[in-house]
């Protein structure tokens, strides 16, 4: 009796677990909710939440994260467009991992990858382009076509693929440069400004690289033509940044196999490659310069000025690569909803609001694609963070370029200590002279990303060709040795049998 | 009616078997026998015995596992010895402490023993295959340690004594009589490091020996979209630890019947 009560409790269980999935997802379609699935990066939106010491406060008003800004969307779109928006949020680990669930069979609706991903989806013709609405200026809820920075939209106009732009498909979100973060206690400015640090012996086993075939190949390319790039014939060449951009897209099989060459060369004088530890490391003063995105280089700042700590971030002299994220619309999970298509659109304008925009560079450390346009919010927010007040120590820095394409524009020179020259303020707004020789990283077609990982799986693999023979002669004593052992261990009582005695039987 | 026999108590795990298990293990033979195209082929299989960075890997592997069971089972017998014949009234207390780290995530732990190394050593970075040997080992000790105190605590005292009785010192009854009789737990102890070792790459990657092992190769043409020769290496890997299984299993069985000594 007891067990049929239990078995009759188990099904009643089971079937009510099985029942609740079915049940949430009528909810949805009986009500006029819009869904919206958007993937982005781990930790790549203001997520609220905010202690009470955090409110920036800017002269034009207070910005605080109280709510994640997902559910502040949400709230914002039924106010302003009096319909239900419902957002199923993602986050994945790097843009390969996004493209592997997608093609696994994972619809988003909207997701936030990297500017060669960007083109890479644009030439698998997965992209919706952004409506025209989107581009209306007149409209004033359009903050991203009306905050959009000058220089982003120049540099996602001219970045074409099969004759069509980029900033067509996609929205910028956040963007910055490559660089080293370095200690200048143990190493000086200029030694960290240039991609031969990865092979000065002066500092060997001290500096961390990136453990990501594209950013470290591009640096080791920066290493291999170095004296070409620094060479002031190249440097005063008409089309100075084309030329960058084609030397650094280089991925014939000869240059790979230059930079396999001197990959395996560095790969004795490095620290490590890391995915994420190089940051920590680098504030516990394990090493004196790490391989660094902009945006971790603030972090990686931030986190060492909190210990009393001083670093300092520097761009290579020779090149470093400008990169930037972008929302972009899929085709196959939009499909032909013009309701769905709106609110992620609203939601690319949402966040990019200045106000908004604040707090997720806030929370972030990286600097968004938005400057503001008419609202100076974001340029006080640049003040706020860098300005200083002191009138002697104080240098000008010119923002211009990026507020408004102009850089000798006056209205935005911040007024901030030396220091900063070299370290927060540098890596979230690079000098006009840093991003003149920066490159976009395009993406490589499937042949040529083959033949790229096969680099770096040959240079992280354990070469067989470097053990020296009296190694491979002791490897093989050793293994004779382990052999015959276990052979004696096994067959020991063949080997040591003792002579039958007579008129003895053997019992087996 | 439906009708509940104990038997049914098994579905939950057939489920999950069938799941997480079965149907995992056909995938990654149908990827490892096809190409990119889906179409069938043995390359795979070719590329994996042709290319030198997966022959190199498997040595690197297998050395750095052989190196580390030697190490584990090197300390780890005595102190098995010791703890099985004391006469402590506690012993099972002491056990406990060799085996408590295990109670920790061993990610934790080996971040532990890198900020310790970091400590004596100076520099990680010089010295990866020692850090990555020490890490491994601190990692897979209590898998040694136990199956050994198992099988030497259940050694019949009396064979010893006998052993005594008949004349032979000490040594030699330490090698003609404890230690074939707790073969069963070294073979166990052994097998318990010695494969998961080759492809426990969190510890290398951790203690930043930047060098691949069976593990991070798989996962390096996995993260290259390559499935294909992933898959290859995997159920290579899988023949591997099978063969080894099998092959200790005799060696259990020759040396002596399994005395429960397995984990």
């Amino acid at each position: 009796m007891i067990r049929r009560t239990l078995a009759v409790v188990f099904v009643i269980l089971m079937t009510i677990g099985m029942g609740l999935f079915p049940v949430s997802a009528e909810e949805y379609e009986d009500s006029d909710t819009i869904i919206l699935r958007i993937a982005n990066c781990e930790e790549y939106i203001d997520e609220g939440h905010w202690g009470e010491d955090e409110v920036i406060d800017l002269e034009s008003g207070d910005v605080f994260g109280n709510n994640p800004m997902i559910e502040d969307f949400e709230n914002w779109y039924l106010k302003t467009y009096g319909k239900k928006v419902k957002i199923e949020y993602s986050t994945y680990g790097t843009n390969e991992d996004l493209y592997n669930q997608m093609t696994l069979g994972d619809t988003f609706d909207i997701v936030c990858p990297s500017d060669y991903m960007c083109l890479k989806m644009m030439d698998e013709d997965m992209l919706l382009p952004l409506s025209d609405e989107f581009f209306d200026k007149s409209n004033k809820n359009n903050f991203y076509v009306n905050g959009l920075s000058p220089y982003i939209k120049n540099l996602m106009e001219t970045t074409t693929i099969n004759n069509r732009k980029w900033s067509d498909y996609s929205a910028g979100y956040m963007w910055g440069t490559m660089g080293f973060v370095y200690n200048p206690k143990k190493i000086s400015r200029e030694e960290a400004s240039t991609w031969k640090l990865f092979e000065n012996s002066k500092y060997a086993r001290q500096i961390t690289i990136k453990d990501s075939v594209r950013d470290t190949y591009f640096g080791v390319l920066g290493l291999l033509y170095s004296d070409k790039l620094t060479s002031p014939e190249f440097k005063n060449s008409k089309d100075y940044n084309k030329k960058i951009t084609e030397l650094m897209n280089d991925v014939s099989p000869e240059t790979i196999d230059k930079a396999e060459k001197k990959l395996q060369e560095i790969r004795d004088y490095t620290y490590c490659f890391e995915t994420d530890s190089g940051k920590s490391d680098m504030v516990a003063g394990k090493t004196v310069a790490s391989f660094q995105w902009s945006g971790d280089g603030v972090y990686t700042l931030d986190q060492a000025d909190e210990d009393n700590f001083y670093l300092e971030f520097a761009v290579p002299k020779e090149c470093s690569n400008i990169w930037c994220d972008a929302w972009v619309m899929l085709k196959d999970g939009i499909q032909n909803d013009k309701e769905k298509q709106d609110a992620a659109e609203a939601f690319i304008n949402y966040i990019s609001r200045p106000d908004n925009v604040i707090r997720n560079m806030y929370y972030i450390g990286y600097t968004s694609c938005i400057s503001g346009g008419n609202d100076d919010r974001i340029f006080e927010y640049a003040d706020w963070c860098y300005g200083a007040e002191d009138e002697d120590n104080t240098v000008d820095y010119p923002l211009g370029f990026f507020f408004t394409g102009d850089e000798s524009d006056k209205n935005y020179i911040i007024k901030t200590t030396k220091d900063q020259t070299k370290r927060q303020l540098f890596s979230q707004y690079p000098t006009s002279d840093v991003l003149d020789r920066c490159a976009v990283m395009m993406f490589f077609d499937d042949e040529e990303n083959a033949r790229m990982n096969q680099m770096w799986i040959n240079v992280r693999c354990f070469n067989l060709s470097s053990v020296p023979l009296f190694d491979w002669l002791i490897a093989l004593g050793i293994i004779v040795f382990i052999a015959v052992l276990v052979t004696v261990i096994v067959f020991r009582n063949k080997i040591f049998r003792r002579k039958r005695l007579k008129g003895f039987k053997r019992i087996s | 009616m439906f009708k509940f026999s104990r038997k049914q108590l098994c579905i939950p795990y057939a489920v999950f078997l069938l799941f997480f298990v079965i149907a995992p293990l056909v995938v990654i033979i149908y990827y490892a026998f096809t190409n990119g195209k889906g179409e069938f082929t043995f390359n795979n299989f070719t590329n994996f015995f042709t290319d030198s960075n997966t022959i190199g890997t498997l040595i690197y592997s297998m050395f750095i596992s052989l190196v580390t069971t030697l190490v584990c089972l090197v300390i780890a017998y005595p102190v098995a010895y010791i703890l099985a014949n004391s006469k402590l009234k506690r012993k099972s207390v002491i056990l406990m402490i060799f085996i408590m780290p295990m109670w920790i995530n061993f990610t934790l732990r080996i971040t532990a023993v890198k900020e310790i190394l970091t400590a004596i050593e100076g520099n990680l970075a010089y010295y990866p295959f020692l850090n990555t040997i020490i890490g491994m080992t601190y990692d897979f000790f209590p898998f040694m340690i136990l199956p050994l105190y198992n099988a030497l605590e259940k050694i019949d005292r009396r064979l010893i004594e006998a052993s005594h009785d008949l004349g032979a010192d000490g040594v030699t009854t330490f090698i003609k009589v404890t230690f074939p009789l707790s073969m069963p737990g070294v073979i166990s102890g052994i097998t318990m490091v010695f494969l998961p070792v080759m492809t426990n790459y969190v510890v290398l990657d951790m203690l930043y020996n930047s060098t691949y092992i069976m593990g991070s190769l798989i996962g390096s043409y996995f993260n290259a979209y390559d499935w294909n020769n992933g898959s290859m290496i995997s159920i290579v890997l899988l023949a591997i630890i099978l063969v080894v299984t099998l092959f200790t299993n005799k060696l259990g069985n020759i040396t002596g019947e399994n005395r429960g000594a397995t984990l």
